[in-house]
């Protein structure tokens, strides 16, 4: 392991990615779904949770270390300071619940502004929870016309039926594999970096509920 | 409000992967603190396969308590004021189980507010509204979802969570309801009633023989912030080489810490752990306070200002109190954790 940043590294390229979004819009849920394809009743995220994953995308080996915040307002005191150096950003609402919706331009979209230190970075709207059909209140048009004003990459989803989650992931990192800037960022061996090697803890027991 | 909580949580459907009714699960299917089973469990030996001399010395260590705690708790304070270090030690060894809940309201001073303020919950809890009404809703299903107690849907755990958060966002408007308090609700309702649990949160919160810790969720979080800040340096000093190697690797405790302290170690820790260390929490915090004040006093010759206490020494209290936090994970961790 020692020698993996000075002769062949593990991966190509490390990327930091991001959730946000209000509290129970299923970002735990997307990530836990991605990473470990199942779906659990999940508790609420207090604070951070992070998940690591290799993946091979556009024929790249990557590690991807995606950090999960808690969506409640009290937490950004915690959360704000994770926006630092992510490539990959994205905002998660529930299509069933026109709030959080609405909050996108309200509070999420600035907390970006605020936060994020990379001008390149790569946002990605995602709308969750399309297995609820019937429940639906934000049309997809509405989805499309947000990322349109706000420059992001868009999908709707349903971490619990797993459409389209993985393709969420794919879309986003190939979109950072276009952009030099960030690529540059993320290279292996570059710079030091959080889970430059292995990850303390990395996966399953971070979030798991007793 | 009650009425509230069953609407808005009437439209989201039981998960689909679990077929079973809530109310048809069998006694073998959980650990004896009633969390459903995985099929690995690890505590699974631990229930059934126990020694009958274990069982023995069990009934005798119960008998060794009900004759310090008395009858309703009526010779707990006299048997503290004789024997503190025979208290210490027995709380170390962990609170009986059956025993726990009122021990817990007797070291944490919630008995006191509770005989008090006679009405006060039930007032709070029928006649108020609260602004986070919603907001607890959303996660009453989801704390502790792999407890029986709290599973079923509208069934009595989730109403008792939910009157005791909503009750706790109206008594404190300033706190109101923040993520992971349910789960100090949570782990209180397993072992007392719904009035109990509401006091013993006003007590911890509000410092009835603690320092204060209504500071984890205030706005800011300045609590947690300061336990992030102690416990960085304490891993700096007592464990160099992990120290340098988290800073080296830029891992700072937020990313992993926060919600052990948000929660007080109730929410990601095994739950045997989780109660051995409110056992020891519970009483530690408050005799060192208490050693700290007539330390004080004995120094300065008078008694300690409420509201005027300075920074430093409310900073050396707080101190002192983490590094009791940190002891006790690590003491606990070390003992049998598996009994």
């Amino acid at each position: 392991m020692d020698s993996s940043s000075s002769s062949q590294p593990e991966f190509d390229y490390l990327f930091k990615l991001l959730l946000i979004g209000d509290s129970g819009v299923g970002k735990s849920s997307l990530l836990l779904r991605f990473t470990s394809d199942s779906f659990d009743d999940l508790s609420p995220t207090i604070g951070v949770d992070f998940k690591v994953k290799m993946v091979t995308i556009g024929g790249k080996k990557l590690k991807l270390a995606i950090w999960d915040t808690a969506g409640q307002e009290r937490f950004r005191t915690l959360t704000s300071s994770y926006y630092r150096g992510a490539q990959g950003i994205i905002m998660v609402y529930d299509v069933t619940r026109r709030e959080t919706f609405s909050n996108l331009a309200d509070v999420w979209a600035k907390e970006i502004d605020l936060y994020s230190t990379n001008q390149d970075c790569i946002k990605m709207l995602v709308g969750n929870k399309v297995d609820k059909e019937s429940e639906r209140v934000v049309t997809k048009k509405e989805g499309i016309d947000f990322a349109r004003e706000y420059g992001c990459l868009f999908l709707e989803c349903s971490a619990k039926t797993r459409v389209n989650v993985e393709q969420c992931f794919e879309e986003l990192v190939l979109k950072i594999l276009d952009t030099p800037s960030l690529l540059a960022e993320g290279s292996a061996g570059v710079e030091r970096n959080i889970f430059k090697q292995k990850p303390p803890q990395a996966d399953a027991s971070t979030s798991s509920c007793c | 409000m009650v009425k509230g909580f069953i609407a808005a949580n009437g439209m989201e459907k039981k998960r689909t992967s679990d077929e079973s009714e809530p109310g048809s699960i069998l006694l073998s299917q959980v650990d004896r603190f009633g969390f459903i089973k995985l099929e690995q469990n690890s505590s699974e030996g631990l229930t059934k396969s126990r020694p009958t001399n274990e069982h023995e010395r069990e009934e005798t260590r119960i008998k060794k308590w009900r004759k310090m705690v008395g009858v309703g708790g009526s010779d707990w304070k006299q048997y503290v004021r004789r024997k503190p270090h025979v208290v210490k030690r027995r709380i170390r060894k962990g609170i009986p189980d059956c025993l726990r809940g009122l021990v817990w309201q007797l070291i944490s001073g919630s008995r006191d507010l509770l005989l008090m303020n006679p009405g006060v919950y039930e007032q709070l809890v029928i006649y108020e509204t609260s602004a986070a009404e919603l907001d607890i809703i959303r996660d009453i299903s989801r704390t502790f979802p792999s407890h029986v107690f709290f599973q079923q849907r509208h069934g009595p755990g989730q109403r008792s969570l939910y009157n005791v958060l909503k009750a706790y966002s109206v008594y404190d408007r300033d706190v109101g309801y923040v993520q992971g308090m349910g789960f100090l609700a949570g782990l209180l309702l397993l072992y007392m009633s719904e009035e109990d649990a509401f006091w013993l949160l006003v007590a911890l919160l509000k410092g009835a023989v603690h320092a204060p810790m209504e500071g984890l969720y205030l706005a800011g979080l300045p609590l947690v912030q300061q336990y992030l800040f102690q416990f960085e340096q304490l891993v700096k000093e007592h464990l160099p080489k992990l120290g340098k190697h988290f800073s080296e690797e830029v891992v700072n405790p937020s990313m992993y810490a926060s919600q052990w302290f948000i929660t007080i170690f109730s929410y990601s820790f095994p739950f045997p752990l989780a109660l051995r260390i409110w056992d020891v929490f519970l009483y530690e915090v408050s005799k060192t306070l208490e050693e700290l004040r007539q330390d004080y006093e004995k120094r300065n010759g008078g008694p300690l200002g409420q509201a005027g206490s300075t920074n430093r020494q409310l900073r050396a209290i707080n101190h002192k109190e983490f590094s009791i936090m940190t002891e006790i994970s690590n003491c606990v961790q070390k003992d049998d954790l598996s009994s």
